[in-house]
């Protein structure tokens, strides 16, 4: 990652059926491997191309990436507090890295 | 229908013409205005231009152009304009 | 005579005279036997004040309309936060337009009525014209950020408009204890003066740095870059070491919500709590254009590129901020020169002539310190689909390996466009 950073926001408690919204930021380059540089060579294609996000180890969002989204991508979505636990996120680069993290929630 | 079509080809003659002409004098010197001044009469710290004979202005602006002469900001400036500009901004001035 | 000279009748009586001249469509008018016709100007800023003139020097019968009575430029505004000047410096009166034949009638436009061709005033009366010039500048997306309205500015200011909220943050920072945070909430694009919250910055940060030296500069970005970035970070670096901060989109820098009881500033992924906050919100134009649909459901207002006339209501102009200028950015000077423009166009148009082909400059001063100046600099024209577009080759920033002199002859122009612009518009 560029410079490692990825940050998420999920509300630290929610009522039981409370929309909450959720967000996620990565640092990345999000190279398109259509730019060169100063010297002519051309900077490789780079991207984070999937995204994960698991509540209590079930999957409830996802979104492939392709070479159209610009650098540092950022999401938000909303989804519905169920119970209490945690929320997984990974992002999935070219290089065969993944980034992770993770917030708790309880659900009162 | 053929009148028709001449009237419609005769009106797209006019709008070129408007939009190639040469872009007014004094559109082109009243943009200078905002930084000296009124007519060139700058009342702070940038040089009065009001004043100038047109050759010298004109002479000036060739200068700032082609990087002749050493400039904060009139080379970025003078850049913007053709040679028939800079005789037109510097007519429009040195004839007030 | 009505309409340059108000001895003996009141303002009220005098707009009824000329709003009955103009109704009547009297073919001769008294005061201005030369004039080719009546423009109203509403605003008398930046683009409206410049517009006022120019059309006077025309030839041009003119109404300015204007809510208050003097003027504060948001231009040297960040001069009054760092303390170099007095909000007095800024402040203009409109007695020289006057001189120069304008009718100045202080008072705030409610509506545009288009089909008769008048505009309503709060104090009761209407004005007729051939042609309507609108400068109305901003007004903000109050909710955008939630919990910014306009009771919360009261406690954070945007200092966005210059004069009271000027002042209003310039004694916050005066009352700050040394060791504080100033935290500064950068918009999104496109807003109001592209480089103003980091001079902004930069003219705080001179003031701790000689006041309250253990304080921060803290930007909260909805950006990853801004103008003359490059420029602003060195000087910074060079005249402030870290004192500013500056937290980009991708770093979670944009703010999502505020608490002024608690002094707390939340971005996307962070809460800060801080001793002063000023909130930059998003922006779009007056909401007087509302009033005649002319941001047509957008935030600006779209209009032809030669004569500034609306798009969507002809016989109206829009200058400045609120309108969709090309390539221009939403300047003081963006709007002096186009001012100059549409007056010309007007003047030609109401003469039966072709509008003259138009030409812009636009350069913007930023002070990173009281002699520490840089710019940025376009000269614009019309492309051929008749936008108006930056002239390739020509403009740019300033150098980035000038020496302090270079620095401190940019600072002393900056004084000298700030004296050149403010005499070209109420001079
Ligand atoms: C901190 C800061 C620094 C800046 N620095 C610079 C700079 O260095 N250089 C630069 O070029 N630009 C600068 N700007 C940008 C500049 O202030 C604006 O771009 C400029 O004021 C726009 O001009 P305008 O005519 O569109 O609006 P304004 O100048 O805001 O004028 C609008 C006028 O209309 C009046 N009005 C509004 N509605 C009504 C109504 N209904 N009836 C009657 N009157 C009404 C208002 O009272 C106001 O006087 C800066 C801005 C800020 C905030
Ligand atoms: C952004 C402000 C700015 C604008 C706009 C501007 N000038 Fe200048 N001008 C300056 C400054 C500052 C100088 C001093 C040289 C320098 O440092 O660039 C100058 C110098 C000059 C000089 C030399 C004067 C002398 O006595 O040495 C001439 C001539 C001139 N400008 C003409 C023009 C013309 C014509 C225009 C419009 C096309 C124009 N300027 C627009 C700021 C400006």
């Amino acid at each position: 990652m560029a410079d490692g950073i990825t940050r998420v926001a999920v509300p630290e408690t929610a009522a039981k059926g409370e929309i909450i919204e959720i967000k996620a930021l990565a640092s990345h380059p999000m190279d398109n491997g259509f730019m060169f540089r100063d010297n002519g060579t051309r900077i490789p294609r780079w991207i984070i191309h999937r995204f994960e996000v698991d509540y209590n180890d079930e999957l409830i969002f996802a979104a492939d990436w392709h070479v159209a989204i610009s650098a540092n991508p950022y999401i938000s979505f909303h989804t519905i507090a169920t119970e209490s636990g945690t929320i997984n996120f990974r992002w999935f680069d070219d290089n065969g890295d993944i980034y992770t993290e993770s917030a708790k929630i309880t659900v009162v | 229908m053929r009148a028709l079509l001449i009237s419609i080809f005769g009106m797209c003659m006019l709008a070129t013409a408007a939009a190639a002409d040469e872009t007014a004098p004094a559109n082109l010197a009243n943009a200078c205005a905002g930084c000296h001044g009124t007519d060139g009469k700058s009342p702070g710290q940038i040089p009065m231009i009001a004043g100038m004979a047109a050759a010298d202005l004109a002479a000036e602006l060739r200068q700032f152009k082609n990087d002749q002469k050493a400039a904060t900001v009139m080379n970025r400036i003078a850049k913007g304009y053709t040679e028939a500009e800079i005789d037109a901004i510097a007519n429009y001035f040195g004839g007030m | 005579m009505a309409r340059t000279s108000s001895s003996g009748s009141s303002r009220r009586d005098v707009l009824k005279l000329a709003g009955l001249a103009t109704a009547a469509g009297f073919g001769v008018r008294p005061a201005f036997s030369q004039s080719p016709g009546h423009v109203v100007v509403v605003g008398g800023g930046f683009g409206g004040a410049t517009a006022a003139k120019y059309l006077r020097r025309a030839g041009v019968d003119v109404t300015l309309i204007e809510t208050n009575a003097t003027f504060a430029t948001c231009p040297f505004s960040n001069t009054v936060l760092g303390g170099i000047n007095e909000i007095d410096a800024i402040t203009h009166g409109y007695d020289g337009l006057a001189a120069h034949g304008v009718q100045v009638v202080p008072d705030t436009v409610t509506g545009i009525n288009a089909a008769n061709k008048s505009v309503s005033l709060q104090g009761g009366t209407a004005v007729s014209y051939d042609r309507l010039i609108l400068s109305p500048g901003i007004d903000f997306k109050w909710g955008e950020i939630e919990g910014y309205d306009e009771a919360a500015a009261e406690v954070m200011p945007h200092a966005w408009k210059a004069g009271a909220q000027t002042e209003l943050l310039r004694r916050q920072l005066i009352a700050m204890d040394d060791g504080g945070v100033v935290a500064i909430a950068a918009p999104g694009n496109p807003f109001r003066c592209p480089p103003g919250p980091y001079e902004r910055a930069s003219l705080i940060a001179h003031y701790l740095k000689t006041h309250k030296p253990a304080s921060k500069v803290l930007i909260l970005d909805s950006k990853d870059s801004f103008s003359k970035q490059g420029l602003f970070q060195a000087g910074w670096a060079e005249l402030y070491g870290d004192m500013i901060e500056w937290v980009p989109f991708s770093s979670g820098g944009n703010v999502a919500r505020v608490d002024p009881a608690t002094m707390t500033v939340y971005t996307d992924f962070d809460t800060h709590v801080v001793n002063v906050a000023n909130i930059i919100p998003a922006q779009r134009s007056n909401r007087l254009v509302d009033t005649a649909d002319l941001a047509n459901g957008g935030d600006w207002c779209p209009i032809n590129q030669l004569t500034f006339e609306s798009t969507v209501q002809p016989g109206i102009h829009i200058l400045g901020d609120a309108s969709i200028a090309g390539a221009m950015p939403k300047s003081g000077f963006s709007a002096n020169a186009q001012a100059k423009v549409c007056a010309a166009a007007i003047a030609a148009l109401l003469r039966g002539d072709e509008p003259p082909s138009p030409s812009f400059i636009n350069t913007c001063y930023s002070l990173v310190g009281p002699d520490y100046g840089i710019s940025v600099a376009a000269v614009y024209r019309l492309n051929a689909e008749g936008a108006i577009a930056g002239v390739e080759g020509a403009g740019g920033v300033s150098p980035g390996d000038a020496n302090a002199e270079f620095r401190k002859m940019e600072a002393e122009y900056a004084r000298g466009w700030y004296a050149s612009i403010t005499s070209d518009m109420f001079g």
